[in-house]
């Protein structure tokens, strides 16, 4: 060897690592899949530990029924092309009671349709382990993050139950009830992610380039109108603007950008350029002051 | 709380490609983590914010907050760095018993991550937990008081767990009037201190975090000074993966199959390389083969080094599984079954010889049949003082005995093998984190006044239905460890009847 691994060669290495730490000491170990840029890296590296064996575990998607249509039809063509053992699961009972981003304050939607339907979901096929594509560099409060994050009975984060992490031992020994995600892209940086989608060639939903789409501007956020649910209030109009998502969520609830980047390549270039951090974009964030914080001691991602 | 409205935008975000894209997917030469060590009054959150705000590749909006804040370094009329920091002081509040938090940033040519840990009074595991992860700390001392002895604890902390790069970072050198004499005295007293520690490179730096002298720009005020700025010289500091030893070392994390013939031991090197054709040896057995692939998805390698993730597949079957660790034949780590061992007491509740604990290595977890607490080490003196117990932040050293062998190195020879964690048995935490400093293959006789599980009674009983595959060894051995906690829980003083020697024929297991 003479030449001395790049810093994503490391960082490949170490996920790798965590997936086999992780599908070797857990019984049941699921992979929360969102369809986004993160999933797809957290995808193909957990192909990439198991090689040339088929992954020995499910995908798990939970759908709010808000997704972009787009991020459906990505989902179930990558499902399909890689012979994948996919579960989707939605908070039936919430959509009963009509719960929606659009009526209801973000804070409640994600309750009802994300963080509840994923309780259910984990708890209905009783997986003990979930990997999420959860990184350090995302927002002050994943900061502190294990890469093994232990929850206890009814999934909550419990701050003095979580156990240190030292050199590259992961102890994934649970105690009575517990549970745990596990976060293989934590030291992964937003950059990053890009750069590994150019450099492996990995293919994303196409609302990450830029495109002609309807779009209502809302409150300064420039949301797209991806079906007949979002209509436009009375001082606001749909109007056609280039568009791309820095991240992908439920479409009501994900503010786009302006930009003329529709490669992979000039993607890559705004990202690494960026003036604002990503989560400008994600209005669940915004919702509430600290409210990361306590989306995760709810059981959020 | 029912606040939901949305932040109201000037307009619409727009983000703004610049004309010049500089080597799109830019691979950085490797990654530096980075521990800080010392005090808020030593500028620690100054230190690293001033490294970001000069260094790094921020995002706009967060050098706009700094800006727009207003807050002014304390008797300055510079920004207040340490605000970017503040995302992370603001979770000060969520009660977390060992408190890292991550922060990175790239130079032109490396990935640096930021270890920050409070320095406040836990600060023992705290520092060690965030320590073991780092390739070089940073020791910040205040020129006006230089070394102290928290300066001492907290070298003593890092050699304890491995850092082998050390810089002192001298900082307030405005405040001593830029004095080389002063700095001078503090890189003597510096160099004495470091004598008894096993660092391969300490330097000491003077610079000043608020005015940025020596952080990434060479100071104007301190001619004298004609070594490296901070940055300069972390970008040079090599990692701890690049600086593994040469011995080959692979715990096997799990075995891939692909349904037809592909038995892949899968792990990722430690240390040492390994290429196609090497006899390589399960360290517990001595059974060998050669290597016939190095398998990974982006295609077969024809070796593989310190790092990598890999899968090997050998000529020949050998009866392997996790916890194995692979070796080349001549250098087999120890297959130990008692070992000494230093380690740091991490845990709310304190050690209890009623508790059951395992050891965690690499990829093992090991049945403890016996935890001997000898001393406790004294961080200023270095002195180790007689003791039988020990409780949070407390250095133990210890003699553990384990319910069977397990392939254990020397810290100090080869590192990443070395290294231990003690769990709980029943809860599942982390308790204790430490390295092995003498490992021994010949097994302790249990301990006077103690119930013996004796081996023969246990393989007539409760583990009657076991063969002797390395999977029924292995639940031979949860078995025994399970009814050892039990009865400790009981109030039973009681050891497992260690096994024989592993190399008098007999099956190593029982």
């Amino acid at each position: 060897m003479t030449v001395s691994p790049s810093h994503l060669d490391l960082l490949e290495a170490e996920s790798i690592h965590i997936f086999r730490e992780a599908a070797a000491q857990f019984r049941k170990p699921v992979l929360l899949y969102s369809i986004g840029k993160d999933s797809t890296v957290l995808l193909h590296l957990a192909r990439k530990a198991f090689f040339p064996q088929a992954l020995p575990f499910p995908l798990l998607h939970v759908d709010t029924t808000w997704k972009f249509k787009e991020m459906i039809a990505f989902r179930n063509r990558t499902a399909k092309q890689l012979g994948l053992d996919l579960i989707v699961h939605t908070n039936e009972d919430g959509i009963r009671r009509g719960i929606n981003p659009i009526d209801h304050a973000p804070s409640i939607h994600t309750d009802v349709l994300k963080t509840q339907a994923l309780k259910q979901a984990l708890d209905k096929y009783a997986f003990d382990a979930a990997f999420g594509g959860a990184r350090r560099d995302e927002e002050a409060s994943r900061a502190k993050e294990r890469v093994f994050s232990f929850r206890a009975s009814g999934h909550r984060w419990d701050p003095r139950r979580q156990r240190p992490e030292m050199w590259h031992l992961l102890n994934g020994r649970l105690g009575t009830g517990e549970t745990v995600r596990v976060f293989p892209l934590s030291n992964w940086t937003e950059k990053d992610i890009w750069r590994y989608v150019l450099r492996e060639k990995l293919e994303v939903v196409p609302l990450y380039f830029a495109a002609e789409r309807p779009t209502i501007l809302r409150n300064g956020q420039l949301l797209m109108q991806d079906d007949a649910r979002l209509q436009p209030k009375a001082n606001e109009e749909v109007v056609m603007r280039k568009i791309r998502f820095r991240t992908l969520g439920d479409y009501p609830l994900t503010a786009a950008v302006e930009s003329d980047a529709d490669t992979i390549e000039a993607v890559v270039a705004e990202t690494v350029n960026a003036q604002t951090s990503e989560r400008e974009g994600r209005l669940i964030d915004h919702d509430q002051v600290g409210a990361m914080e306590k989306k995760k001691q709810e059981g959020y991602f | 709380m029912t606040v939901h409205t949305l932040p109201k935008a000037k307009s619409a975000p727009r983000v703004t490609p610049l004309e010049v894209v500089p080597n799109l997917v830019r691979e950085l030469g490797g990654i530096v983590h980075l521990l800080t060590c010392g005090s808020v009054d030593d500028g620690k959150s100054t230190l690293i914010g001033r490294m970001l705000w000069d260094a790094s590749d921020l995002y706009e909006d967060q050098r706009e907050s700094v800006r727009r804040s207003g807050r002014k370094a304390a008797g300055t009329d510079l920004p207040d760095f340490s605000m970017l920091l503040d995302g992370l002081v603001a979770e000060r509040e969520q009660g977390i018993t060992i408190d890292i938090a991550w922060k990175y940033f790239d130079t032109d040519t490396r990935r640096f991550v930021i270890i920050d840990s409070p320095g406040h009074e836990q600060y023992t595991r705290n520092m060690a937990s965030g320590a073991s992860h780092a390739d070089v700390a940073i020791v910040l001392v205040d020129a006006r008081s230089g070394v102290k002895k928290q300066t001492k604890r907290h070298a003593a902390i890092l050699d304890l767990v491995g850092v082998k790069h050390v810089v002192l970072a001298v900082n307030k050198m405005d405040l001593v009037g830029w004095s080389q004499d002063v700095f001078r005295k503090i890189e003597a007293d510096f160099r004495t201190l470091c004598w008894k520690f096993n660092f391969w490179d300490a330097t000491a730096i003077p610079l000043s975090a608020v005015f940025g002298d020596n952080v990434s720009t060479a100071s104007k005020n301190m001619n004298w000074y004609t070594g490296s700025t901070l940055i300069q010289h972390l970008e040079k500091v090599p990692s701890r993966t690049s600086e593994a030893g040469s011995v080959f070392r692979l715990p096997v994390q799990t075995v891939l199959r692909d349904g037809q013939d592909f038995r892949g031991l899968a792990g990722t090197v430690t240390s040492g390389s390994v290429k196609v054709g090497d006899v390589v040896a399960d360290a517990l057995s001595g059974a060998g083969g050669k290597v016939v692939r190095i398998a990974t998805m982006s295609g077969d390698l024809e070796s593989a080094s310190a790092g990598q993730a890999i899968a090997l597949q050998l000529d020949v079957d050998i009866d392997v599984s996790r916890g194995a660790v692979l070796s080349s034949p001549e250098m087999r780590p120890v297959a130990a079954q008692t070992i000494e061992a230093r380690f740091v007491w991490l845990s709310e509740d304190a050690f209890s010889p009623a508790a059951g604990y395992l050891l965690r290595t690499s990829t093992d977890l090991i049945p403890v049949s016996n935890i001997e607490i000898k001393a406790l080490l004294d961080l200023e003196t270095m002195a180790s003082n007689p003791a039988r117990g020990c409780a949070a932040n407390d250095i133990a050293i210890a003699k553990i005995s384990l319910g069977r062998a397990a392939a254990i190195d020397v810290f100090s020879e080869t590192p990443e093998t070395g290294t231990l964690l003690l769990v709980d048995s029943v809860s599942g935490a982390t308790v204790a984190g430490g390295i092995a400093t003498a490992v021994n293959a010949k097994a302790e006789a249990p301990l006077e006044g103690h119930f013996v599980l004796k081996r023969d009674m246990l393989a007539n009983g409760i583990n009657r239905d076991l063969s002797m595959s390395s999977r029924d060894r292995e639940e031979f051995m949860r078995r025994a460890n399970e009814v050892a906690i039990i009865l400790r829980s009981a109030g039973v003083p009681v050891a497992i009847e260690p096994p024989p020697p592993i190399d008098d024929g007999m099956d190593p297991g029982l």
